[in-house]
């Protein structure tokens, strides 16, 4: 990679920046012409005389002389104004197009790296670097040499002019020259060195505060805050005096400059009065000198600002790019190549060492031969080399002496389209991406965009305009948009039968009941699959037939009956009869939904809820006034938490006491409304639903469907024939409520819900909903084991030749042995390597290989 | 039934007896309101006991396990609590409770009662007084067979 910034934008943008210049310059008769001309005009065409003028064999008198002049100088405007917008945009393009480039080819060095050197770096410094640190960057390559090279050209242009009117006067305006090149880089060369600290400073903070987030359950569990918040402290300190520091001189440069600059005048009017009154020099042409000076002040402004700029913006690209350019770093071609060879054969270890750096990862003259289709545990504690072992075999690391061969192939020669695709590998720390189960699972079959979609004549041209931008910044032009799932990799012909092989997968390692639960809480599109809603419809159906038939059942729930109030659902629910589109919509929010509003309002609705919303206020403030916050009591039972209960003491207050003045604001009745939509009678009982009021809840709810569900589609109505998307699919299987004055009855009808799914075979399609639930932030969202298991299905979704588990199911238990044999099962045609510390688990297996201190202390 | 109305059957209950109107609402607002069917059961002996029950209607059969299977040694009736040692102290259910006839429960939480004696200490005072109460009454009862049985 180009070590120093102008390498950088000279190689990948050196046409565009000649062209840049060459408009700059035509620029610069344009510039010149705008400025002369109204001299042009005062002096010549509305002072002047012996008229009329030649113009290009054209005569013109005074009047149209004039007319013309000022239109070609509104020509000139214009003219001037669209070269530099041009110019502008073009600079700006430019720019982002090289910082793409710059920043692509940083993160994708990243990629390259070898294993062992992430040691060494973290992502909270790496982080900064591709996105914070080169941003100036793209600023300054536009200017980067048409700026000095137009400031420069100007400059030389008006010492040109001074040095014609006197020698002596041109050698005054450029006395100060001298000095100010050379005191002014010797100031910021410790400018710059002052820069690359804060730099290298904001790096570490930004990795201590990235390590406080990843840590911050060790922060809380060892009452290590103090620490923390000193460590950073201190660095912000640090930077802060780094900065101060570079202010200091920044100014103390600006300060000289403007001294220097001013210090010029004093030499003109000292030397060019002495001339004038010696009539060497006339009065006029010291005017023109001094004028022409002030003209200089401002390129060299600009020249000496873009010094300080580049200087910086060099800087920081060198301390960014040094990083990025360890010795061992992958070729390109490890990460784009896309020939894939065919490991068949035995996995061989010729005299392999490998040292990770520290003790106990290392790996010393170990030979092994595993047969092609056989399976082998590596057996050693942590620290024995098992791990190197098996990421060695898995190409993940490469030998620093000695030979990994898979039948005739070094490993260390292939590519990642080979090692990635042939080899399946999971290790103890497995990664689970953001995203859904769907890309977890199928994450291994996803190398390249294999079928291009289909687009329409302008999306096409939009992608056009993609790949031409990707192709001028040497972005790859992979298709997002593609089909990247390798059936014929998974062994499979399209989607479906790729969903149906992960759920056997799935219940090979019992993953499959989790992701049954999580498909019940999950929502899904009625839209993409009738079928499939069709067939919950279904088991809607059968379960209220059993539920009426059945009364013990029918004690435990209370169906959506539009003629009934369901006293286990909130008096939202009730009143609406319905459910915002969008399940995001919160009961807080609804009050301020503005068809609600209006539909409030109309059916008188508004002042009754927002009595009983103060009623409950009451209740609760009275209730609760003398817990303290934090027994729990407040939280767990009351509508109101420990922050909200000034607020609604004020409201409370306001109502009470009747008066209009300052009366209550829109946003106090909403939380008030927000307060009795959350009221579920049969859990509150507070004494505020009458009979009455139920009848006008379930008058209110037609009305509600006609003027707002029908009207819009922010709101669905519960329809027993019709799939509510907003909802859960379990909710939208029961199509009821849980009653919650039964106990266990929510347990209990889960109990039926399961079998009447089970034995209408929804339970697979249910399941494939759950493909699509969302793990959270690096499956946060899932507990360790659920993790363990989805890389594991990942792993031998695969389909490859040969599967390498590190720790994986290592336990003694019945559970861990069944699915170790399941998984001897699934991978009976090849070649399957173990790595576990516990010898007795080694002996399930076909061969054995026991490792100590990095060698192989007995086969088997 | 309302707050109101589970407050006055609270009140009747000998354990809250002298613990003010307030406190007895909030109790009664955290309990959950729960019905059971005749025959419905509301614990098992052995289990491990996580609420007490108040009765608010009906009545309950207390059962205990024999060699010769479930056997009844007591009915629990409207107004009293069953079920509170558990949620004072870690110990398995002593009995079972089978609904005589339809029932009107209100079920305390042991971590909210708990909560509640430690937020209003009067009620834990209360609590201590009517428990020592029935201990002195046991006692004494005790002392009562014991010399029944060496006089007999």
């Amino acid at each position: 990679m180009e070590k120093g910034l102008f390498g950088f934008i000279w190689k990948y943008s050196a046409r565009q920046q000649i062209f840049i210049l060459m408009v700059t310059v035509l620029t610069y008769p344009v510039v010149y012409f705008l400025l002369e001309l109204p001299k042009l005009i005062v002096n010549d065409a509305v002072q002047g005389d012996n008229f009329p003028r030649n113009v290009f064999g054209f005569d013109f008198d005074q009047i149209p002389y004039l007319v013309l002049l000022c239109f070609t100088f509104l020509g000139l405007v214009v003219v001037s104004n669209g070269l530099k917008f041009y110019l502008n945009i073009y600079k700006g393009r430019l720019g982002e197009r090289m910082l793409r480039r710059l920043r692509f080819e940083l993160f994708q060095r990243v990629l390259r790296f070898r294993l062992p050197h992430f040691r060494k770096v973290s992502s909270g410094e790496i982080i900064p670097m591709i996105t914070s640190e080169v941003e100036d960057v793209g600023g300054y390559i536009g200017e980067a040499f048409a700026l000095p090279a137009y400031q420069g050209g100007m400059l030389i242009v008006q010492l040109g002019f001074i040095f014609m009117q006197d020698p002596l006067l041109g050698l005054a305006a450029v006395s100060s020259y001298p000095i100010q090149g050379y005191v002014i880089p010797m100031l910021q060369k410790k400018v710059i060195l002052l820069s690359r600290k804060r730099v290298k400073n904001v790096r570490v903070i930004a990795d201590k505060v990235g390590e406080s987030i990843t840590g911050v359950a060790e922060i809380h569990a060892n009452d290590a805050a103090a620490w923390h918040s000193a460590d950073i402290s201190d660095r912000l300190y640090e930077n802060f005096k780094i900065r101060y520091e570079i202010f200091n001189r920044k100014f103390l440069i600006k300060f000289l400059n403007n001294f220097m600059n001013q210090l010029t005048p004093f030499f003109f009017y000292l030397i060019g009065g002495y001339l004038v009154i010696q009539g060497n020099l006339s009065i006029g042409a010291l005017l023109a000198v001094i004028a022409a000076y002030k003209d200089l002040a401002g390129p060299w402004k600009l020249l000496l600002s873009f010094y300080q700029m580049t200087a910086d913006v060099s800087v920081k690209y060198q301390t960014v790019v040094e990083n990025f350019d360890p010795p061992d770093i992958y070729d390109t071609e490890r990460l784009t190549a896309d020939g894939e060879v065919k490991l068949d054969g035995d996995v061989k270890f010729d005299r392999v060492s490998f040292s990770g750096g520290a003790a106990g990862q290392e790996v010393m003259d170990i030979s092994l031969t595993v047969p092609a289709g056989s399976s082998s545990a590596i057996v050693g504690p942590d620290g024995s080399g098992r791990s190197e072992v098996l990421q060695l075999a898995a190409g993940l690391v490469s030998a620093s002496s000695g030979k990994v061969l898979i039948g005739d192939h070094d490993l260390d020669k292939l590519t990642d389209s080979t090692l990635g695709r042939e080899i399946a590998y999971v290790g103890g720390a497995v990664h689970v991406w953001t995203g859904t189960i769907r890309d977890n699972l199928y994450y291994g079959l996803r190398h390249r965009p294999l079928v291009p979609p289909e687009r329409s004549a302008e999306e096409n041209k939009k992608y056009k305009r993609r790949v031409n931008e990707a192709n001028q910044t040497r972005n790859p032009v992979y298709d997002l948009a593609a089909e990247w799932n390798d059936f014929a990799a998974a062994g499979v012909n399209n989607d479906a039968e790729l969903d149906e092989k992960a759920l056997e997968l799935l219940e090979t390692v019992r993953l499959d009941n989790d992701i049954y639960r999580l498909g019940l809480q999950s929502r899904f599109d009625p839209s993409m699959n009738d079928a499939f809603a069709e067939k919950i419809l279904n088991v809607r159906k059968s379960l209220a037939g059993r539920i009426a038939n059945e009364p013990k059942l029918s004690g435990l729930v209370e169906l959506w009956n539009r003629d009934s109030f369901n006293a286990s659902a909130s008096l939202a629910e009730n009143l609406f009869f319905a459910v915002p589109s969008d399940p995001e919509i919160t009961m807080d929010q609804v009050p301020d939904l503005k068809e609600v509003k209006t539909f409030l309002s109309e059916t008188g609705f508004d002042q009754k809820l927002q009595q009983i919303g103060l009623k409950i206020a009451e209740t609760m403030l009275e209730l609760f006034a003398n817990v303290s916050g934090d027994s729990g009591l407040l939280g767990a039972y009351s509508f109101i938490n420990q922050d909200e209960l000034p607020e609604f003491e004020r409201i409370v207050r306001i109502a009470k006491s009747g008066q209009q003045r300052p009366g209550l604001t829109d946003a106090d009745r909403s939380r008030l409304t927000g307060l009795a939509f959350k009221l579920v009678p049969a859990r509150h009982r507070l004494g505020v639903m009458t009979d009455d009021l139920r009848d006008e809840v379930i008058e209110a709810r037609k009305r509600f469907l006609e003027s707002v569900v029908k009207r819009g589609d922010s709101f669905v109505a519960f329809d027993p024939d019709v799939y509510l998307p907003p909802l859960t699919i379990e909710d939208n299987l029961l199509f009821g409520r849980a009653r919650v004055d039964r106990r266990d009855a929510r347990r209990r009808i889960d109990n039926v819900i399961r079998t009447i799914v089970e034995e209408t075979g929804l339970r697979h399609p249910i399941i494939y909903a759950g493909f699509g639930y969302h793990v959270g932030v690096s499956g946060s969202r899932l507990s360790a084991g659920q993790r363990r298991r989805i890389a594991l299905v990942r792993g031998l979704l695969k389909n490859a030749k040969i599967t390498i588990l590190d720790d994986i199911a290592t336990g003694l238990t019945e559970d861990d042995k069944t699915l170790r044999s399941a998984l001897r099962q699934v991978l009976s045609e090849k070649t399957f390597l173990y790595g576990t510390s516990n010898a007795e688990i080694a002996a399930e297996f076909d061969q054995r290989f026991v490792l100590d201190q990095g060698r192989i202390t007995d086969k088997g | 039934m309302t707050l109101e109305t589970e407050v006055e059957a609270l009140r009747k209950v000998p354990l809250f007896h002298g613990i003010d109107e307030t406190k007895l609402r909030l109790l009664a607002f955290i309990s959950e309101r729960t019905e059971y069917t005749t025959g419905e059961r509301l614990c098992s002996q052995g289990e491990e006991g996580d609420c007490a029950f108040i009765i608010l209607a009906g009545s309950a059969d207390v059962l205990v396990d024999t060699p010769e299977g479930e056997k009844k040694v007591a009915q629990v009736a409207e107004n009293s609590i069953v079920g509170e040692i558990a949620i004072l102290c870690d110990v398995p259910r002593t009995a079972t409770l089978v609904a005589a006839n339809d029932m009107d429960v209100l079920t305390v939480s042991k971590d909210d009662f708990l909560k509640l004696l430690k937020e209003f200490p009067d009620i834990s005072l209360e609590v201590m007084r009517t428990l020592a109460l029935r201990l002195e009454r046991t006692t004494r009862d005790l002392a009562d067979a014991r010399r029944g049985a060496s006089g007999a």
